[in-house]
């Protein structure tokens, strides 16, 4: 397992550090109309360091995507702390909401419905500027050039639709997006997972870039280990709506101690061993 | 036929109807008030090209008609009298469009022929004219209601789709509440404790102000539909990520996407508002004489009489039924075009 070369992961500053966090959800069954809970989070823990990637792994259901929400303010948790930069999110007003959607955001793992397809490229990526009432619609224009350009889309594409791009474009797009409010942790929910390998290669390595020319903070949400390997400074293990474990990439992979982890690694196959069963 | 020729032959032969009705003055021979005492209950008048001598006239020309003073309602065509047709005459005075004062008639025939190609009614009066003017009223009042109803229902259903909750279920028993009054039986009580008298326009806003706020209920429901799939998008939870406001998620992400549905019920609720404009006018809820509407010219089928002898009185409803079937087959045809764009 080749993790990626490893930055001197500095744990003085943590950016993000998520305590005891809760969230259930309150429904009715149909017809009788009781209600019941749903416990979708409970007493997670967590800590993204300032300038890394943090990945974070699990099972399907067991709570990864309603922490991504909660952690980009799209839903209230029920319990627990949020710290980002020494203020707790849980106990903002609506004015600081404001400022914190700017310094935290979220891509979608579906491209193509988080892209309003009625929108051209140019305006979809000026749009959290234009909500934020940032500059003029001339200036937000060009700012929305320059982020096209940054993730690889030409600029002459500004009047393309969503859907005249091709799966990894639209994500680029989202990610232009996400950037024009230049915030300092983006996370990314499965994000790459509906792209083909080659796409998801491009796309590791645009982010990689653009973590080092924003001192970018990821929160990276995946069930795909090779991908996790190849761009995770640390991971955290999440299972059963907990986080069972969280360690620096390396260390997780030579030594995975939660015996969730252990099952978790022993069920991805190595490419030396698919080939020898290939050959055999 | 695709969809698009099928769209686009509904809209066309529509825009003409319109323009036959919008410019109902040029296109009328008489004004929808001129009597002819003498003769009422004449058929449509028929038009020759070849005379009493068998001589062909490149002019379509019509006979002259007498009423028979012994058999009161028996006309005859006095063949010695022969009015050719003219195009583009002078005629009686009108306001084109309701603001351009003229006389230029598209066809006409010289005193004192007349020529009436839907026949005429208990005055006299040309029904083909009338016919085209009581279109102004009919249809100006099913689109002005249908875009009253949809309006509300606009607004009612984004409110209700969108926030959900009470307010949801306020907006929507109030609708099921709307839908189910009986309306007929209310109206005619609100009718009975008007004045005998009321002014034309009165009436008019009367009728658009029922149609329109009876009718708002069935559109808004679906609205509200789209709305609660529309608000769970992907791209409307990214523009709340960027801290966007509910009006600006509403104007910008939503209302766009209701906009298909919109079309269609506006396509739909047009001929059925102009229909229940029929149907008020002919139960005496509608416009006063001498102005026509649709509904007012088919209130005469209510007597006995004009129903089994005149049979020309028919002919408005037998006109409707086409215009009818065209919006609906508009509304079709917009309904599978706006079906298959990706949203």
């Amino acid at each position: 397992m080749d993790a990626r070369p490893q930055l001197a992961l500095d744990r003085r500053e943590p950016l993000v550090r998520v305590q005891h966090l809760s969230k259930q959800y309150v429904q009715r069954r149909p017809l009788t109309r009781a209600k019941f809970t749903v416990q979708a989070l409970d007493d997670a823990n967590l800590t993204i360091w300032r300038g890394t990637t943090l990945a974070l792994i699990g099972e399907s259901g067991s709570g990864k995507s309603t922490l991504a929400r909660c952690l980009a303010l799209l839903e209230k948790p029920s319990g627990g702390a949020i710290w980002f930069a020494g203020e707790n999110l849980l106990e903002l007003n609506a004015k600081d909401h404001s400022k914190f959607h700017r310094r935290i955001q979220l891509i979608f793992q579906d491209p193509t419905s988080a892209l309003n397809p009625r929108l051209s490229a140019a305006e979809i990526v000026a749009e959290p500027l234009a909500i934020q009432r940032e500059g003029t619609k001339i200036s937000r224009r060009r700012r929305a050039l320059e982020l096209m350009e940054q993730v690889g889309l030409p600029a002459r594409w500004e009047h393309k639709r969503p859907l005249e791009f091709s799966g990894g474009q639209r994500q680029r797009l989202a990610i232009a997006r996400a950037l024009a409010l230049e915030p300092q942790l983006l996370i990314l929910d499965e994000a790459l997972s509906s792209l083909d390998l080659a796409n998801q290669e491009m796309l590791l390595e645009l982010l990689a870039d653009l973590q080092a020319a924003h001192s970018l903070t990821y929160l990276h949400i995946s069930h795909d280990l090779r991908l996790v390997s190849q761009c995770a400074d640390e991971v955290a293990v999440m299972n059963e709506r907990k986080i069972v474990e969280q360690k620096s990439a390396a260390e997780l992979f030579a030594n995975p101690e939660h015996p969730y982890t252990r099952e978790l690694l022993a069920a991805m196959p190595s490419l030396e061993s698919i080939c020898l069963e290939r050959s055999a | 036929m695709t969809h698009r020729h099928k769209l686009w032959g509904a809209l066309i032969l529509l825009a003409c109807f319109h323009a036959l009705v919008f410019f109902a003055g040029f296109f009328a021979p008489y004004d929808f008030a001129t009597h002819n005492r003498e003769l009422a209950f004449a058929p449509p008048t028929r038009i020759h090209f070849v005379d009493a001598q068998g001589k062909f006239h490149a002019r379509p020309f019509v006979y002259g008609l007498k009423n028979d003073p012994a058999n009161s309602g028996i006309y005859a065509t006095d063949s010695t009298q022969v009015y050719p047709v003219h195009f583009f005459e002078r005629g009686s005075a009108y306001k084109l469009a309701g603001i351009f004062p003229s006389r230029l008639h598209l066809f006409g025939v010289d005193d004192p022929g007349r020529i009436f190609l839907m026949g005429t009614d208990a005055f006299g009066r040309d029904q083909f004219s009338r016919f085209l003017y009581g279109g102004r009223i009919s249809l100006m009042a099913g689109w002005i209601a249908a875009g009253l109803s949809l309006l509300i229902g606009i607004i009612v259903g984004t409110l209700a789709g969108f926030y959900g909750g009470w307010i949801d279920q306020i907006l929507m028993r109030g609708g099921e509440l709307f839908l189910a009054l009986p309306w007929l039986y209310l109206l005619f009580a609100v009718r009975a404790a008007l004045p005998l008298h009321i002014a034309e326009w009165q009436v008019f806003l009367l009728l658009i102000a029922v149609m329109g706020l009876i009718g708002w209920a069935r559109p808004a429901r679906l609205i509200r539909g789209v709305v609660l799939s529309a608000k769970e998008r992907n791209f409307v939870l990214a523009a709340r990520g960027f801290g966007a406001s509910d009006a600006y998620v509403i104007c910008r992400h939503v209302l766009p996407q209701t906009y298909g549905v919109v079309l269609t019920q506006m396509t739909l609720l047009i001929p059925q508002y102009v229909l229940a404009e029929v149907t008020l006018s002919f139960l005496g809820l509608g416009v006063s004489e001498p102005m026509p509407s649709w509904g007012t010219l088919l209130a005469a089928l209510q007597q006995y009489y004009v129903l089994s002898s005149f049979w020309w009185m028919f002919l408005p409803a037998l006109f409707l039924i086409p215009v009818f079937l065209l919006y609906y087959a508009a509304a079709d045809a917009l309904q599978e075009r706006l079906s298959s764009v990706p949203l």
